[in-house]
């Protein structure tokens, strides 16, 4: 085989607690709109934080056209959402495409966990024989995927990859593997998380969920937001994007992924593995540290990530990390668990093509070991070249991606 | 140059043995499992067969260090892949300096840790739930703690494609060395079985039940369903180079891979070319015809429509030569182990091209009439087999496929 085939990004579509799809989401990210509210979908009165980022007026049966929108959970159906938008932005033709080789791969932390959340309601209420066969049809995480791919007649690869708050970028890199094999025409790749309570409740119990305002990188952050949403890129190769005369976002230029293989819900103190993952993107991408433009940032906002974050951009950018505009939309979303780094996927192509950076909001005073350029409060005008997207995980999933502008 | 993929160790703990020697001759003797089966009081029809490994303790695998933060899950494939590393001659001190990756196939996770820990916080109020419970409710816990446990830091997946898991970890692991620049990837599947999914899937009428059969077998006239096991199995995958340059010993070679999705789910002519196209893309990955193949491992558990598609989906791929090609499926000695049930039944291959005797399928004596000619496995035979194909069929319509070939040295 000659060089290595270009895999592109040329379709984004997104559903997040401050608007869906490109144009909606974009306008409303760089007016720095936040989406957080008191959390609707369960009681939070026995909670000692009540703040969450829910997607309101969510109406799935405006995407779901194939399958019973009644028959899928939330996940599946803010997935269908984020698919439709991408093709719809793609002006992807289904019938022009190879459709038995078009897949789905998506990334999750909790898939469907609305299922087993009602399961153990039916336990605890000693009603167990209320569980029918809608528990095993609808919660395992790879019916997220599966349900995208059914309703689009997907008949490619349809995988889940649930590594947590990092899966959306895990979903990429294979989704871009698979392109350069050639083993698939098109791939929705993403992730997608609807609001869980078993999650609110694990985070609050670490203490990590901010009480009013989520502040990633100010020196008095208190804590993450959870949040749900799911966005979907689609990617091809660049020869059949260009054949069909698609606008190209942006290129996937690489990926780098690794394990801290040190706590399963702390990250590394040097944040060891994060750089590798770093320095492994910029290796697959061949590019140098110092052609970086943008770095879309995990910055969940709890006091350790955004400290061991910056960390880690600094042990691989050296002096250059000053330069590098690196800002959390998290700020404003919340964290969207198994999304987030699929949506912040689509941010770094939107940098590219808009010359536009989203800020990180909420931001007021400088903490003195997170002291570089975090795009305080205004977005800001900057042409991007090259973006990177980091995000990581419980279990130590480390991983970057790195977009670069199509090659003119 | 393509980038060849060796299989240099394995590991597997199952009902029927904790090493791929002893489950592949208990497999090769008919043996059942032997599971524990402690749900009673559920007091359903279905689940005949279904249990926990009767004879795991985790404490005989995994010692010298705190047990506590692990689950049932998270036990299990720490003291698989332990296995596995020793088979493979990774040593701690190797570890420490190369980094090797992990991909975990997996259907479920720490399924009851979830459902527990939810529970938990439901009867005594959130601010008692468990935060060490909280680490393992996320999908990737159990290879995240075996990444802790085994000191692995280099690139760490979790895969969920249901019941097929297991398999499409291993396609993916191949990739990561093909693709990825990894040189050695430990990879493969493992679900717990637990109260929540055995609940789940009993109500939802998919388990073998208490009917005219012993053993839920595939392809047999009166199969009504699976039996729910659980297993860990994981193959150590090196870059073919690495893996001579260190000294490796080459058990097999994992050829090409497949996948599949089948969109329709009800269209029972798309699922079985769904099956098709996963089967003659793995060939295609492999570069081979599907004259070469000398072997098949069916992904068939006793379920009545998936056994039939499949068995349709071979007769039609390899035409001519289905009726000579040896077909088993292991699934009525070993139940059906979800995300590990693709690995075990590579683990099973290769120990087949080592000992050159391929297991039968215990109990198909009436094999169903309305399923093609095919030449089905009933007892253990003897085989001189090179290429082998895996099949792995999720209960959702997740298809995949891998050929697997016989390593150069002599075993």
């Amino acid at each position: 085989m000659s060089a290595k085939p270009t895999v592109v990004v040329t379709g984004i579509g997104m559903v997040t607690s401050i608007g869906a799809g490109r144009h909606e989401f974009w306008n409303a990210l760089l007016a720095g709109t936040c989406g957080f509210a008191p959390v609707k979908s369960f009681d939070t009165s026995a909670y000692s934080v009540h703040l969450g980022a829910e997607i309101q007026n969510f109406k799935a049966e405006d995407y779901v056209r194939t399958l019973d929108v009644n028959s899928i959970g939330r996940s599946s159906q803010l997935a269908i959402a984020a698919a439709r938008l991408a093709l719809a932005d793609a002006s992807l033709d289904l019938t022009e495409i190879d459709l038995e080789h078009a897949g789905v791969c998506g990334g999750t932390t909790s898939g469907e966990p609305q299922f087993i959340e009602r399961f153990d309601d039916h336990y605890v209420h000693d009603e167990l024989r209320k569980v029918g066969r809608e528990f095993i049809t609808g919660y395992p995480c790879h019916v997220v995927p599966c349900h995208v791919a059914m309703e689009l007649g997907f008949s490619g690869e349809a995988m889940m990859i649930p590594t947590a708050c990092a899966a959306g970028n895990y979903a990429i890199a294979h989704a871009s593997d698979l392109l350069r094999a050639r083993k698939a025409s098109v791939m929705l790749a993403g992730g997608a998380d609807s609001f869980s309570r078993i999650t609110y409740t694990g985070f609050a119990r670490l203490g990590a969920i901010a009480p009013e305002v989520c502040q990633p990188f100010d020196r008095n952050r208190k804590g993450m937001v959870p949040g749900e949403g799911a966005a979907m890129l689609l990617l091809e190769l660049k020869d059949h994007a260009i054949a069909r005369g698609a606008r190209i976002y942006c290129e996937v230029a690489g990926y780098g992924l690794s394990c801290d293989a040190h706590h399963m819900t702390a990250a590394h103190p040097q944040g060891e593995g994060a750089a590798r993952a770093i320095r492994m993107a910029l290796d697959q991408s061949g590019i140098a540290p110092e052609e970086v433009d943008y770095i879309s940032a995990h910055g969940t906002g709890t006091l350790t990530n955004d400290r061991l974050e910056t960390i880690a951009v600094k042990n691989t950018f050296k002096k250059q990390a000053y330069k590098i505009p690196i800002s959390s939309i998290k700020s404003m979303l919340g964290h969207t668990m198994g999304a987030a780094s699929a949506i912040e996927a689509a941010v770094c192509a939107l940098a590219i093509t808009e010359g536009h950076i989203p800020p990180t909001v909420n931001w007021k005073e400088q903490d003195p070991e997170c002291d570089l350029d975090y795009v305080p409060n205004v977005a800001r005008k900057h042409n991007v070249r090259i973006a990177m997207n980091n995000a990581y995980a419980f279990g130590g999933n480390n991983s970057s991606l790195i977009f670069r502008a199509r090659a003119v | 140059m393509q980038k060849r993929v060796a299989i240099t160790g394995m590991g597997v703990i199952s009902s029927l043995g904790d090493s791929p020697a002893t489950l592949h001759s208990s497999l090769c003797n008919g043996k059942t499992s032997i599971y524990q089966f402690d749900e009673s009081h559920l007091n359903g029809s279905g689940g005949k067969g279904s249990g926990r490994i009767a004879a795991f303790r985790a404490q005989s695998y995994l010692r010298g260090k705190n047990l506590r933060p692990l689950d049932r899950t998270g036990q299990l494939v720490v003291a698989g892949a332990g296995l596995a590393l020793e088979d493979s001659g990774w040593t701690p001190e190797h570890l420490a300096e190369y980094p090797v990756g992990l991909v975990l196939g997996t259907m479920f996770g720490s399924l009851h840790t979830i459902a527990k820990f939810d529970r938990h916080a439901l009867e005594q109020g959130p601010g008692c739930a468990s935060p060490m419970d909280f680490a393992n409710t996320v999908i990737n816990a159990a290879a995240g703690q075996t990444a802790i446990w085994h000191n692995l830091r280099g690139i760490n997946s979790t895969i969920s494609s249901g019941s097929a898991s297991g398999l499409a970890a291993l396609g993916y692991a191949m990739d990561l060395i093909r693709f990825a620049g990894q040189t050695a990837v430990l990879a493969g599947g493992a679900d717990e079985f637990c109260f929540e999914s055995f609940c789940g899937f009993e109500h939802a009428g998919m388990l073998h039940s208490s009917g005219s059969l012993e053993l839920p077998v595939p392809f047999h006239a009166s199969r009504t369903g699976f039996a729910l096991g659980e297993a860990v199995g994981l193959l150590m995958l090196e870059e073919w180079e690495t893996a001579m340059a260190r000294g490796a010993h080459i058990l097999a070679e994992i050829r090409g891979h497949g996948s599949a999705y089948d969109s329709s789910r009800q269209d029972r002519g798309m699922a079985v070319r769904s099956i098709v196209r996963a089967m003659a893309d793995a060939l295609n990955d492999a570069g081979m015809s599907p004259r070469e193949v000398t072997c098949i491992s069916a992904s068939a558990n006793g379920s009545v429509r998936e056994d039939q598609d499949e068995a349709v989906a071979i007769q039609s791929l390899f035409n001519g030569s289905s009726q000579s090609i040896p077909i088993t499926a292991i699934k009525s000695m070993i139940g059906e182990t979800l995300g590990a049930s693709g690995s075990l039944q590579a683990i099973d291959l290769v120990e087949t091209m080592r000992s050159s005797v391929l297991p039968g399928i215990l109990g198909l004596g009436q094999k169903d009439p309305l399923l093609p000619e095919l030449n089905f496995c009933c007892e253990q035979q003897e085989i001189n087999q090179c290429h082998g194909l895996v099949n792995s069929i999720g209960l959702d319509g997740n298809v995949y496929s891998l050929v697997i070939s016989r390593g150069p040295g002599k075993t």
